[in-house]
């Protein structure tokens, strides 16, 4: 048995004397998708931030393939952090408002890839059409795009550094239910061919019931229940 | 008669060489004391419909056909008419209660503004807030009311925005995307709001939504927008039970509850539309017909649908 893609365990977090959550322990394997849900203010997306690095949890450790991010020094995690990425709630706040949909998307390659620019052009081409975008949308400002083409942007600039582990925070609450199931068919669809796993944080249970593998239910600061959903992911 | 009856609608905004088609050709009536629900995902010109009413759309917008309230034609009144209705006779739920209000403000100032701005006492005005904040289930709106908008929930931000666009008692409410964003519990609370204010106080209301479940539980009638045309009119009931546009069935199918299916493909681009039926490229009964030949709006059944094959379905 191969150690999962991630690992939880005892995880605690308070803003001063306010506690958050506390023991929180689940993990996650290669090609799974883990549900997370909770009521608004449960510390679902605190969760989700500590996992990417943005926040620091005042206890327990976050294990990606065994290793601590938590205990680990600066360059080491250097190196991790393309491998953990996250799709925030908001598509319209991720991108950078000022450059075009297609400089967004190839720049997390310039970054961390060290690509030339033919290179570069020609993968972020690759990109957009595996994630259902046309040249048009390409060429435009976030500003005249739809909230589902942030989104798949938002997609194809994560895919871009091949993670293994993304962490989606509720990638469609601001979507509507057609685009909500675009978008997540889509996630679906790029877990199939890269075996990526994620943590779907949502509030909104049949959506989690019909993508996750499994549904953590994290109630009053601490995860109560997980539940399988389908048994088909190899572990 | 109709409170609002909306006769030929377009509007295009142009930018650069380009116009973009954002309404095409739009009709509809609403009784008083109907709830007529707009559906349609995003992008689909609903917001713009609502915009457009009281014409609030920016300069670059060309807006053509006839709007009529009570009679009224609010196109071609003067700005200082136009203000007696706007926000009075006609109020917006703005998309996005969080935005609608000022951050650096506290609760009880933003209330009241809207009764200064009116020349009406302040407060008498408060007073007939706090009456309505009690009856639109908020508790203790005292305390509320020396609270900062950050400080609610969104629900509870909802409820405010709904007190403020009922103080001057609208004939008709415009409510645009009033569900965004909120968990289930507040969606709850928001069917239940809607509710009230229908049953409570009688009100007209143009509900523009892509809440499927918000819009059976709420509007008498649904007419359902694709790519700035409206393909679909009839009983909420009907349009979200029985859907006969093609397009509609994908919107259903799309709930998670009903598989969580997409539609194939995209919305067309609004600059350049397809020819014939701008729905056909991916439309699963799409034939000859559809390729050739703009649909027009037909009887069906009753309601009013957009297709060429709505006998065969």
């Amino acid at each position: 048995m191969s150690l999962p893609i991630l690992a939880v365990n005892e995880l605690a977090m308070s803003f001063g004397t306010l506690e958050v959550f506390r023991s929180v322990s689940f993990s996650v394997a290669r090609g799974e998708t883990l549900g997370l849900f909770g009521k608004s203010g449960s510390g679902k997306t605190t969760i989700g931030k500590c996992i990417v690095g943005l926040e620091r949890p005042t206890g327990g450790e976050i294990r990606v393939q065994g290793a601590n991010i938590l205990n680990m020094g600066k360059k080491e995690f250097r190196k991790l952090r393309p491998k953990i990425q996250i799709i925030f709630q908001h598509p319209e706040t991720s991108l950078d408002p000022r450059m075009k949909a297609f400089e967004n998307l190839i720049e997390p390659l310039k970054l961390h890839s060290g690509l030339k620019q033919d290179a570069l052009l020609k993968w972020g081409e690759e990109l957009a059409e595996l994630t259902g975008l046309r040249p048009e949308h390409l060429a435009r400002y976030p500003i005249q795009l739809s909230g589902g083409e942030i989104q798949r942007i938002v997609l194809a600039r994560i895919m871009a550094l091949s993670p293994d582990f993304i962490v989606a925070d509720e990638p469609t609450s601001m979507l509507d239910v057609s685009v909500q199931a675009q978008i997540l068919r889509l996630m679906q669809k790029l877990q199939r061919e890269t075996g990526v796993s994620y943590l779907l944080i949502s509030h909104d249970l049949e959506v989690l019931r019909k993508v996750c593998h499994r549904i953590a239910y994290l109630d009053n600061g601490t995860i109560t229940s997980i539940e399988n959903i389908k048994r088909d992911v190899k572990r | 008669m109709s409170l609002l009856e909306i006769k030929d609608l377009s509007v295009e905004f142009s930018a650069r060489e380009n116009t973009v088609k954002a309404v095409s050709h739009v009709f509809f009536k609403v009784r008083e004391g109907e709830t007529l629900g707009l559906i349609g995902e995003s992008g689909s010109g609903k917001s713009v419909i609502g915009l457009a009413l009281l014409r609030l759309l920016p300069a670059n917008a060309n807006v053509s056909g006839t709007v009529l309230f009570q009679g009224q034609d609010l196109f071609s009144l003067r700005p200082s008419e136009l203000r007696k209705i706007r926000g009075k006779r006609i109020s917006l739920m703005p998309q996005n209660p969080a935005g609608a209000l000022n951050p650096v403000l506290k609760n009880r100032l933003q209330i009241e503004e809207v009764f200064e701005e009116r020349g009406i006492d302040k407060k008498e005005g408060m007073k007939k807030s706090l009456r309505l904040m009690k009856k639109l289930l908020l508790r203790d709106p005292e305390k509320l009311c020396d609270l900062y908008p950050h400080q609610l929930s969104g629900g509870m931000r909802q409820r405010l925005i709904a007190c403020m666009s009922l103080s001057f008692e609208p004939e008709l409410m415009i409510a645009d995307e009033p569900t965004k964003g909120l968990d289930p519990e507040a969606k709850e609370g928001a069917v239940e709001l809607f509710t009230k204010i229908k049953n409570d106080y009688g009100k007209t209301m143009l509900l523009i939504t892509h809440d499927l479940d918000l819009a059976l539980e709420v509007c008498d009638r649904i007419a359902v927008m694709y790519a700035g045309e409206i393909v679909e009119l009839d009983k909420a009931s009907k349009v979200l039970n029985a859907p006969s546009h093609p397009y509609t069935k994908g919107l259903v199918r799309a709930q998670p509850r009903n598989g969580l299916v997409p539609l194939s493909g995209q919305s067309p681009s609004r600059i350049s539309l397809p020819e014939g039926c701008f729905f056909h490229e991916r439309c699963r009964y799409s034939n000859i017909e559809c390729f050739r030949k703009h649909p027009e709006m037909k009887n069906h059944n009753g309601g009013w649908i957009r297709c060429h094959f709505q006998s065969l379905q």
